[in-house]
């Protein structure tokens, strides 16, 4: 009998522990662009397809909204 | 790289509309529309705040989702753009958007809707970098040029942050940081009022 009992809790934590996983809430439909690709900001005159030199100079001009570094009162 | 964000700083906001005046400027933006404008809470009323409001370029955009010709895209870089040669003007995405950033130009004649115009980040368009199309039909191109945004850049008091999101929430939390409020300004507190007042049973 007690291994009975035992057999029926241990089944029943095992299923208790069904409602602990995550269902996921994310849309099923797939929404697929159809329109004209476009270009990377990186590609043009300026970057020449550097991707490399592009993030590097946005982060740098990001930078400077910071006027603490601006006026050197870190 | 992150993803490309805007943060308004409502404590250093002066409704000055220096935003919305580069935007319409920078992209030579109809009449009638407006991809940025500025939202003041309790207006007139001593310790009004102000917050400066366009697109949020959101990670899960509804405008893409309820799209019924999917013209919309996401850049890499995060930003909400669409094809302006695909959109009907249906007005979808404008009823979708919690922050009312489609405008619809009018195009005729007992309010026609034109096609669906909104911040693109200073990013243009699907066509080629720079060029005059995308001019015309998306305002300028700036990320292209290594520059911020117009908005951003010609903020008076850096209310206004554009950028790469680490950069400029790593901006932000020094503000608040030397403001030395933390939760008070933004956070917990904000939200749901200060757990001291209310166990000291005032409404807060």
């Amino acid at each position: 009998m007690n291994k009975y009992a035992t057999v029926v809790i241990a089944g029943t934590f095992v299923a208790g522990l069904a409602a602990c996983g995550e269902i996921d809430q994310q849309a099923k439909v797939e929404k697929v662009y159809a329109g004209k690709k476009d270009e990377h900001a990186y590609d043009g005159a300026k970057f020449g397809g550097d991707k490399k030199k592009w993030e590097t100079a946005m982060a740098e001009r990001s930078k400077t909204q910071n006027e603490y570094l601006r006026t050197d009162r870190k | 790289m992150a993803r490309m964000k805007f943060i308004c700083d409502a404590e250093r906001c002066i409704e000055c509309n220096g935003c919305v005046t580069a935007c319409k400027n920078e992209h030579e933006v109809p009449w009638g529309v407006n991809r940025r404008r500025l939202v003041t809470v309790n207006d007139g009323i001593p310790g009004e705040r102000s917050i400066s409001v366009a697109c949020m370029h959101c990670a899960d955009a509804p405008c893409m989702a309820v799209c019924p010709v999917d013209c919309f895209y996401k850049t890499e870089e995060g930003v909400v753009l669409h094809d302006k040669d695909l959109c009907i003007g249906c007005g979808y995405c404008f009823y979708a958007c919690p922050f009312g950033a489609p405008q619809f130009p009018q195009a005729g004649a007992f309010g026609l809707r034109g096609k669906m115009d909104k911040c693109t980040f200073c990013a243009g368009g699907p066509e080629e970098n720079n060029s005059s199309a995308e001019f015309q039909k998306y305002g300028r191109n700036r990320l292209a040029e290594g520059k911020l945004p117009a908005c951003a850049e010609m903020c008076s008091t850096k209310a206004l942050l554009a950028g790469d999101g680490e950069v400029i929430s790593t901006i932000y939390k020094q503000r608040v940081q030397r403001r030395g409020k933390g939760e008070e300004v933004w956070g917990w507190a904000m939200a749901y009022g200060r757990g001291e007042a209310k166990s000291a049973g005032v409404k807060s």
